[in-house]
Parts: structure tokens; sequence; C-alpha cells
């Protein structure tokens, strides 16, 4: 019975989600004054420094353990955000090459289809680095987090610089 | 009550032969080959069942459980198909996104065999015996698989923001509506068995009926299309964003 009961409740879990997520696919998003309104605007430098291998050698030295692990899971939920932002960008440049992709000029067409591309790349790429950041705030000691994500967080940070660095045009200068 | 059973057993297969002139006429059964063949024997299992109904009798139902069964499982097959066939046209297509999705579905798909067989192992199914019996499993399965990665590719869909605007959004969404409720309601025949047969014919019934219309708006309703109308995108500004872009997705 409480099989039975559970695969009712997972089925209208999934309807909603389904109903809800159609609704989403059919969001035009605006226009693109719009779309560069919803871009987070990145502090690039704190960003660097909350993923700095040396900056955490000096805390740890520091600092008392309880303070040090403290810190770090602030340094780590940080970090998080600024990759929330980065991937929440993304998605803006995709609704952005998605329309301009239907652009009769080829040249154009084909660029956007190649920065679709690269945006669809990154959101992935954040997805994939966020849930082992979670793991790393729960043990912050524990040396979970590779040498190879620090790399992986540089180059979130250049996606980040890069994606706010092409917002001038749009008159986003000032946000970012 | 009878008249309100029929009316939801001919009225989404009487729909049927509109969506599949629309479809062959537009040339679209080569978009979507596997939804067009599934449409198609949805058609030929109604008119089938239908006959068989006229004659039947009570020495001689198992021929229609029979029938009915194995039609579920052609059904289920070319539904299963027809999922996988939208995945392509929706998201496979995206170089990017093809090898994390391939894995997502093949993934999900066995996971959801998996938990389909040992949930199905614990369902009374009171009163069932033979095909009808096979029919409550099967349905049940084909049910847990098809909501399980419709709901995953409208999962992936949605984490990254991929925008859905065409034809196959409707088809999805038909599927996904009346994968979700059937789900529901063979998980409840399967657990309550014959008691709860008329009552869970009903709601699948009425679940297909909502598939078709969906598919039906969807294919009659005109695409929308985000524009930009005052903005003009210059070549040299996307292609900016791009190389930039590529530069750091390869490192």
């Amino acid at each position: 019975m409480i099989v039975a009961i559970v695969f009712v409740a997972l089925s209208f879990i999934g309807l909603a989600l389904i109903l809800y997520l159609a609704k989403g696919f059919h969001a035009t998003g605006g226009s693109l004054n719009q779309l560069a309104s919803q871009l987070q605007p990145v502090d690039l430098n704190a960003f660097r420094n909350l993923i700095d291998k040396g900056e955490e050698l000096y805390l740890r030295e520091h600092l008392d353990p309880a303070d040090f692990r403290s810190i770090q899971r602030e340094r780590k939920l940080a970090a998080i955000e600024y990759i929330r932002c980065a991937a929440s960008n993304a998605a803006i440049l995709i609704r952005l090459a998605e329309v301009a992709q239907q652009s009769p000029d080829p040249a154009i067409s084909s660029a956007a289809e190649k920065l679709l591309e690269n945006a669809f790349r990154l959101r992935l790429y954040c997805f994939r680095v966020v849930p082992r950041l979670y793991v790393s705030v729960l043990v912050p000691s524990a040396g979970l987090v590779p040498a190879r994500l620090a790399d992986s967080y540089d180059t979130i940070t250049r996606q980040v610089v890069m994606l706010g660095l092409q917002y001038p045009t749009q008159g986003m200068a000032s946000a970012l | 009550m009878i008249f309100f059973q029929y009316y939801l057993w001919v009225a989404p297969h009487a729909l049927l032969p509109v969506l599949l002139t629309i479809i062959w006429r537009r040339g679209w059964h080569k978009r979507l080959p596997f939804f067009f063949c599934f449409a198609g024997f949805q058609l030929l299992q109604f008119l089938t069942l239908f006959a068989l109904s006229r004659f039947v009798t009570l020495s001689s139902i198992s021929l229609y459980h029979w029938v009915l069964t194995i039609g579920l499982g052609i059904s289920a097959l070319l539904e299963l198909g027809a999922v996988f066939e939208l995945a392509e046209a929706l998201l496979l297509n995206r170089v990017s996104l093809s090898n994390s999705l391939r894995l997502l579905m093949k993934w999900s798909l066995a996971a959801l065999l998996l938990i389909s067989a040992a949930a199905s192992a614990s369902f009374a199914a009171i009163g069932f015996h033979g095909a009808a019996r096979i029919f409550s499993v099967l349905d049940f399965c084909a049910s847990v698989v098809e909501a399980g990665l419709l709901v995953t590719l409208f999962l992936f869909s949605g984490a990254l923001r991929i925008s859905w605007r065409s034809w196959p959004t409707g088809v999805a969404l038909g599927f996904g509506i009346s994968a979700c409720i059937n789900l529901a309601a063979s998980a409840l025949r399967a657990q309550f068995g014959s008691s709860a047969v008329l009552a869970v014919d009903i709601t699948q019934m009425a679940a297909f009926h909502v598939a078709v219309v969906t598919w039906l708006v969807y294919l009659l309703v005109p695409e929308r299309s985000a524009i930009f109308p005052t903005q003009v995108f210059g070549v040299s500004e996307i292609a900016l964003w791009d190389r930039e872009l590529h530069r750091m997705a390869n490192q």
C-alpha cells in the first residue's frame, strides 16, 4: 500500500514539475535590455581570493582550527554564490544566443550557434562544480577539495570575468 | 456514466486521424517517426479493441485481454522510442549536450527499470490472473519508465534554461501529462486489482484525451518565438562572446 501511495505522490510531483518547466520554456525572456538587467555583477578579485590556495594556507597557519573551519565554510559558501552568478549569466547568454540564432544573416546565426554551445558547456560545468563545493563546505579541513578543483575555480573565475567583460556594450559596465 | 466512458474511449481516438493527417501533410512524420507510428498504432489498436468489444463474451474475454496486453507492450516500446526521439530533437542535436544527456538518459532508463521491477513485485494485484495480471505489471513498469524519462528530460532542459517553442515541445508535454497520470493510475490498479479497474480506466482514458488535445493544439497554434524587435546583433559582438567562452570551456 505504501509503495502505491509513494508512486501516486511521485506522479503528482512529476506532473507539477513538467507543467511548471513547460511554462518556463515558453518564456520569451523580454527585451535584450531586460535580459541584461538580470545579469548579476561579480567581484572577480574577491572570488579569486576565495579560491586562492595560498590564502587558505595562510588562514590555516594563523587561525586556530575552529576559527579556520568556520571561515573556510563561509568562504566556500561565498564561492558557490559566485558560481551561481556565472551559471545565471550563462543562462542569459543562452537566451540571447537562441534569439540571435534566428537571424537571417548566416554569419550571425553561425556565431550565435557557437555561443550557444559554449554557454551550455559553461552551465553544465557550473552544475558539476557546485555539489563538490558543498561537500567541501561540510568537511572544510578534510582535504576534499583537490588541486584540480582549484584550477576549476580559476577557470570559472575567468568565465565570470569574460562574461562580465562582454556586457559593457549593453551599458552594463557600471553594474559589473 | 456509460456515455462518459465511451466518450473518453472514442473521442481521443477520433482525433487521432486528424492529427495523423496534419502531420503527414506537413511532412513532419519524418521529424518524429516513432511518434507518428505510436499515434498510428494507437488508432489501429483502438479499432481492433472496439471491434472485439462488440463480439466478446465472458468466455472469450481473455482474447480481449491478450490483445490489450500485446498492444500495450508495442505501445510502450513505440512511446519509449518517441521519448528518445524527442530528446534527440530537442537536446541531443546540440553537440555539447549530447554526451551528458545520452549518459543521463541511459542511466535513468536503467534505474527506472530496476525501480519499476522492484516496485511491481510488491503489488498485490488482487483479482488479476493471466493476461490481466501481465497487463497490470507491464502498464505500471511502462508508466514508471516513461514518466521518469520525461521528467528527466524536462529537468535537464529546465536546468540549462533551454527554450522549447516547437511542435516537439507539445508532443513531450502531452506524453509527460499522460505518463504521470498513468503512473498514478497504474500504481493504484496494481495495488487494488480488479476493484479499481473502472476508476483507473477512466483516469487513463482522460489522460490520453488531454495528451491528444495537447498534441493537436501545438500542431495547430503557430509557434511563438522570442524576438528582440529593436535589437540588432552584430557578428563581431557575438563572435567575441563565443571566442572567450570557447577558450574558457576548453581549459
